[in-house]
């Protein structure tokens, strides 16, 4: 049966499936699922709660340590975190950690759970530019710690690249309202459609707030020169806002050629298709054992993609025609089609911020700049990965590094 | 060569194989038996009747089942009474399964509440062709107290009854334990001497599966209220087979032959029952969860172990085993057996140094960096319950030592 862009693609576990996948934890000591969880979700705790019946507990476990947990439970890479690190790979496979943490943040949902308490009133305010998955996860840390919190976001909606990147059937948009609705509900206060350094300045920001973090991610979507200004080409960021924003209203070219190997490649690949593209060709960098994509996503691209080819790198485009070499061989390819997809990497875009960058990403130490009062998280973390899970971590450290600063510690 | 088979004397009856249908609900009617029967059962119990005047007014539900993470029921509780058809209804079935296979075993059960009753039924039993008897003395979920499984504690009353169905019948009888007990053989050696041919056992366990912590009453829920009644299934081998090897054992008994039952799902479990002593064997709850099929698994399992053991007649195997069980006092306490941990089978999950130290002698060390346990022989007792947790089977008996100034010796292990 084919995918549909409005369904989720991965199935979720029953009450009886999710207790026979929790018993084939091996219950290890000092879990290293857990260790190997970025965010701190804590795996291995919320697994051995629901293999002893503490379905609450577990369900509780996840939301305390991750605001983002049903999101991370949808799209996190988990075979290179979590289930990497899981012991009964040594038997078999890895537990499915995601679906696992999907199966208790539903049932957090549907039970109306609310694990969250806030702490006594601090008196202090705190603004977040951009709303993407690390500004939401320091605005929950910093209101549970009782610190009143505004978040500007450039767009019309909270969510960032969670809601304008993300293809609905990974993660569907009501899954990601409820999410943000239950950190605004810790009564952080959204300014929705204000673009800091345009709107209003950075320097406003800092006079009326105690402490502000800059969480404005890589939201645009890096271009080829060979591509520049042509009418053909489209980012895939690009491309999958818009898809996801009206896709029934799209109208899709007949042949489509994605360049790019990573998970952002993939979900063009497959939104593409089961929106009803034609022909969708993906030309990768990189050959198969560095292939950038999630597990997950490169089997999604193998079951809807017409074509995957691997280790050529583009050299020229002219009228619709795109010529790539291999790497490595002697080998050229011409391919020619109505849209041209760029998933060639991201790129912070800090106009107006005054943010020092070095190769592309934010200067400072433990999410601080030079500026006491200016802070950043998300994919502007120096070091860091580009994942949700990723700005997840980094959410709760930059709340911690501004708490910390304005608390006199260190 | 002559082709191995599973048949088995058992009180003189010869049966194609030991398993048979216990009474239960699902030996229920004609069409059941001849079902089982044709599935590949040696024999039926056919679901217990009793006296006319007694009206069978069953509860709806009446099953409620213990899981395990992964296992539906481990154990499965009943409520259901004695046969629902009419009496006459039942002897006419029994009839017409005799008729129809002659050469499958048909075990009438009965349950009388009074000694002329227990004559009668015994007496109709054999007019209808059933080719033994049990005296179903045990079953917890019936509602007079003149009859279940009280009786069944009652050594005096059930010599009094074994004597009223011999007056009524002289068919092979054997009479039905309630486990109910701390000392089944008193009422055993009461049953025999009241003229039982044989014992059966076990019946179902007095029990009570669940709470519903919502509605805060015990499963199943019938009209905001439960009851006690039998728990059967896996979860109850282990009872079945001690009070079998304890029947066995007894010297007063050690001709009695025994039909096993309680927990038996698979060959491994009808060998295990074999050995301990039983001749032949019943079972019903696998039979609820699985149906009839599974008893091809069981028969083929069997033979093959009687092949492979070079056993001839399974009645070689039967009581082979019930000698190794010794009163605790008799064992040799001389030496210790220390665990052997295989490193490359390790998976380094740290189960067996949580319980060695939660549960038994803190002889487990954990080495935090490297993931990997290692015994400390100063303070190991031999215990073995890091063998029993592992889940890779990482560990094994390893160097046996004896304690200081015992006699060293070579112990089987």
């Amino acid at each position: 049966m084919s995918q549909s862009y409005f369904e989720e693609a991965v199935k979720p576990f029953s009450p009886a499936t999710v207790m026979e996948e929790v018993s084939r934890c091996l219950l290890c000591i000092d879990p290293p699922c857990s260790k190997s969880c970025p965010a701190g979700t804590d795996p291995g705790k919320f697994i051995r709660s629901l293999r002893f019946k503490n379905v609450e507990g577990a369900a509780c476990t996840i939301r305390i340590n991750n605001a983002l947990g049903s999101v991370c439970a949808r799209v996190c890479p988990t075979e290179r975190y979590c289930q990497k690190g899981c012991l009964r790979s040594g038997i078999d496979r890895p537990l499915d950690i995601g679906r696992i943490q999907s199966f208790l943040t539903d049932y957090e949902e549907k039970g109306g759970l609310n694990f969250f308490e806030k702490k006594a009133p601090k008196n202090k305010k705190i603004a977040l530019v951009g709303g993407g998955p690390s500004a939401l996860q320091a605005a929950a840390t910093l209101a549970i710690e009782g610190y009143s919190v505004e978040i500007y976001e450039k767009d019309s909606k909270l969510g960032g690249y969670l809601r304008g990147g993300i293809p609905e059937y990974r993660l569907p948009t009501e899954i990601l309202d409820k999410e943000i609705q239950r950190i605004l509900d810790l009564d952080v206060k959204a300014h929705l459609g204000v673009k800091i350094g345009e709107d209003i300045s950075l320097d406003y920001l800092k006079e009326h707030f105690d402490a502000v973090c800059i969480c404005t991610g890589f939201s645009k979507g890096k271009t080829l020169e060979m591509f520049e200004g042509k009418e053909d080409t489209i980012t895939a960021v690009e491309l999958l806002k818009k898809l996801k924003a009206d896709p029934k209203g799209a109208t899709l070219p007949e042949k489509v050629l994605v360049i790019g190997g990573g998970d952002v490649a993939m979900d063009a690949v497959c939104s593409l298709k089961m929106l009803g593209a034609k022909k969708v060709i993906d030309v990768v960098y990189e050959e198969l054992p560095e292939m950038r994509a999630s597990e997950k996503e490169v089997k999604s691209v193998l079951s809807q993609a017409d074509s995957l080819i691997c280790g050529y790198a583009p050299v020229s485009h002219e009228g619709h025609k795109t010529v790539f070499k291999h790497r490595f061989l002697e080998s050229e390819l011409t391919i020619t089609s109505d849209l041209v997809v760029l998933a060639v990497g991201q790129t912070a875009d800090v106009n107006g911020l005054s943010l020092t960058l070095e190769k592309g990403e934010a200067v400072g130490v433990y999410h601080s700049t030079s500026d006491p009062k200016v802070f950043f998280a998300g994919d502007l973390t120096p070091k860091n990965e580009k994942t949700v899970v990723y700005a997840v971590k980094t959410g709760k450290e930059a709340a911690w590094a501004m708490i910390n600063r304005l608390e006199g510690k260190k | 060569m002559e082709k191995l088979d599973l048949s088995i004397e058992f009180l003189g009856v010869k049966f194609p194989n030991p398993f048979c249908l216990s009474a239960s609900p699902v030996g229920n009617d004609y069409d059941m038996c001849a079902k089982a029967y044709r599935s590949g059962f040696g024999g039926v119990v056919f679901k217990t009747i009793g006296p006319k005047s007694y009206f069978i007014d069953e509860v709806s539900p009446r099953f409620d089942a213990v899981g395990k993470e992964g296992t539906p029921f481990t154990g499965f509780k009943n409520m259901e009474q004695i046969a629902e058809h009419p009496l006459e209804e039942n002897l006419a079935d029994m009839k017409r399964l005799k008729k129809d296979f002659p050469n499958r075993v048909l075990i009438a059960s009965i349950m009388g509440n009074d000694e002329q009753t227990w004559e009668d039924l015994a007496r109709m039993s054999e007019e209808a062709g059933a080719d033994m008897l049990e005296m179903n003395l045990s079953c917890p979920q019936m509602t007079s107290h003149a009859m279940g499984s009280d009786v069944g504690t009652n050594p005096e009353l059930c010599k009094r009854y074994c004597e009223a169905v011999k007056r009524g019948s002289k068919l092979p009888m054997m009479a039905k334990m309630t486990p109910n007990i701390t000392d089944m053989n008193i009422v055993a050696k009461a049953c025999i001497e009241g003229g039982a041919d044989g014992i059966a056992a076990i019946n179902t366990v007095k029990s009570i599966t669940r709470v519903d912590l919502d509605k805060l009453v015990g499963m199943p829920i019938i009209d905001g209220k439960s009851s006690v009644s039998g728990y059967s299934g896996a979860a109850v081998k282990p009872i079945g087979l001690r009070f079998i090897a304890q029947l066995h054992g007894d010297p007063a008994l050690k001709d009695v032959q025994l039909s096993g039952m309680g927990g038996i799902e698979t060959w491994e479990d009808a060998a295990e029952y074999i050995l301990l002593g039983a001749s032949n064997l019943q079972m019903t709850t696998c039979l609820m969860q699985y149906g009839y099929r599974i008893v091809e698994d069981l028969s083929d399992g069997l033979l093959r172990y009687m092949k492979k053991n070079g056993v001839k007649h399974l009645s070689e195997l039967v009581g082979k085993a019930s000698g190794s069980i010794i009163p605790a006092e008799s064992l040799n306490r001389d030496y210790r057996i220390y665990p052997h941990i295989d490193e490359d089978a390790c998976l380094g999950c740290g189960r067996c140094y949580i319980s060695c130290y939660d549960g038994a002698h803190q002889a487990m060390e954990w080495n935090e960096e490297k993931r990997k346990p290692h015994v400390n022989d100063e303070k190991c007792v031999g215990c073995h319950l890091c063998l029993l947790v592992c889940p890779v089977k990482a560990i094994s008996p390893g160097e046996i030592k004896y304690k200081e100034g015992r006699p060293v010796g070579t112990p089987k292990i």
